[in-house]
């Protein structure tokens, strides 16, 4: 598991475009935003966060968009087929690297732009973990969707996977309101962390068929 | 056991021969008991004390909705049977049932929507009911052309199957939404577990509209599922025959 862990982290490491692509276009949608609009007149922390879920919801999906894609198309995904290695344990290595070196760094992006935008000190940390667990669900939900439509288009992976994402945005909105009420945010932070794990844990099995089908 | 009576009798050829025997009377049936309910409905239910005549849109609604559901359920179903038992049969019911799914699904969130204006006085809302029947229109026509996107039938087939498990997460979501979230929707008034909230008069022309429009969608299914595989076992000798 440290082999493969090491070894899809060098991958990864390589592929600038792959990792250092969706973390520069979330910096400039979050930019972007406060500039399209006359901040004189709207109290812009009390709606800011809306853009870092959406942005949060489509960064994640472009950094997911190539994560088999480019295994597949160099024939390494056959390989691992061919001599039967764990599929399951790739697939997870695999999301597990890109949350690690993409979604945790989006949260901290998201988190201190909240921050820089008016949100407490104090309940920056609170918006670091919600981003970081919705990271978590999006990843592997956008990987399936990803899984499904590889070699086909980002189109076909965007319609087939983003209606399984937008009851997560329900939840993460939710959470975000706990933090600006501060009431209920451990039981929203649970339910996150809860739908995470069991993704986590799930999702590289369904990956894993919907991949093998494609090399069958 | 279990897998030899489904292969038995799960084969394209005994469901094209099967449903042939009970076509004309599922649809015909289905066709007087949704007429009658809605003739019912429209011309002899009371009025509303409340929302006046435009509640008898509920016998359009109500059916629409609840298959718009049902159907993705029987959907997710017959993934896990071509899943679990490669049931090639179950895959065809699946890519047939897809449009009716999104035909009635289009049904509800119209219907609901012309609803809106005089009891909420807008045609849309981002209401969590609302949006998440969206969200499984959509998941409908997602299905629909993944389906498309692949040459290899058999590849999409499975592909489909996955989609579909995976996505039955979002029924629960669409049936619970309105006790989960404060909402502007109603909670429903026909529940298996407790007694209808809403007045026999009206319960009845409802239940006739219900199971009427269940025995047409099921026409309507069967006659899509035939032509379908007709055409994706159009060199099968027994399709040559039966043509």
């Amino acid at each position: 598991m440290i082999n493969l862990l090491t070894h899809e982290a060098f991958k990864l490491r390589h592929r600038l475009r792959a990792w250092l692509g969706p973390l520069l276009i979330m910096v400039l949608v979050l930019i972007a935003f406060p500039l399209s609009i006359d901040v004189s007149q709207y109290d812009l922390n009390k709606f800011y966060f809306s853009i870092i879920v959406v942005s949060l919801l489509v960064i994640s999906f472009l950094a997911t968009e190539s994560i088999f894609s480019e295994d597949y198309e160099d024939g390494s995904l056959e390989q691992i087929y061919l001599e039967e290695k764990d599929f399951y344990k790739v697939v997870l290595t695999k999301i597990s690297i890109y949350i690690f070196f993409i979604g945790i760094p989006m949260s901290l992006i998201g988190s201190l732009f909240s921050f820089a935008n008016g949100v407490a000190a104090d309940e920056t940390p609170k918006i670091f973990v919600i981003l970081t667990f919705s990271t978590l669900i999006l990843f592997n939900i956008f990987s399936f969707g990803s899984a499904l439509s590889i070699n086909k288009g980002a189109m076909l992976g965007v319609l087939v996977s983003l209606p399984l994402a937008l009851p997560v945005i329900v939840l993460l909105g939710r959470a975000i309101r706990t933090v600006q009420y501060g009431e209920g945010f451990i039981e929203v932070l649970s339910l996150l962390a809860g739908v995470g794990l069991i993704l986590a844990a799930v999702m590289p099995i369904i990956i894993s068929a919907t991949l093998k089908t494609h090399l069958e | 056991m279990i897998t030899s009576f489904i292969h038995r009798f799960s084969s394209p050829k005994s469901f094209v021969e099967v449903t042939a025997r009970f076509f004309s009377y599922v649809m015909y049936l289905g066709l007087f008991l949704l007429a009658t309910g809605w003739i019912w409905g429209l011309a002899f239910a009371p009025e509303d004390a409340i929302q006046g005549n435009s509640y008898r849109i509920i016998f359009l609604h109500v059916p629409a909705s609840i298959f718009a559901q049902l159907i993705y359920f029987f959907m997710a179903v017959c993934a896990l049977m071509h899943l679990v038992w490669r049931v090639k049969l179950a895959a065809y019911l699946i890519k047939s049932s897809a449009p009716v799914g999104a035909l009635i699904t289009f049904i509800a969130l119209f219907s609901g929507s012309i609803w809106g204006i005089p009891t909420w006085g807008t045609w849309w809302q981002w209401d969590a009911r609302i949006t998440s029947t969206l969200i499984l229109f959509i998941m409908y026509l997602g299905i629909i052309t993944l389906h498309s996107s692949f040459s290899n039938a058999e590849k999409a087939d499975r592909l489909m199957s996955i989609l579909v498990v995976v996505g039955v997460v979002n029924i629960p979501i669409i049936k619970k939404s309105v006790d989960w979230w404060s909402t502007l929707h109603q909670p429903a008034s026909i529940t298996i577990s407790e007694a209808p909230s809403i007045d026999l008069s009206m319960l009845y022309p409802l239940l006739i509209s219900i199971s009427g429009m269940g025995l047409t969608l099921i026409a309507l299914g069967i006659l899509i599922s035939k032509l379908y595989i007709i055409t994706r076992e159009k060199t099968k000798k027994w399709v040559q025959n039966y043509v």
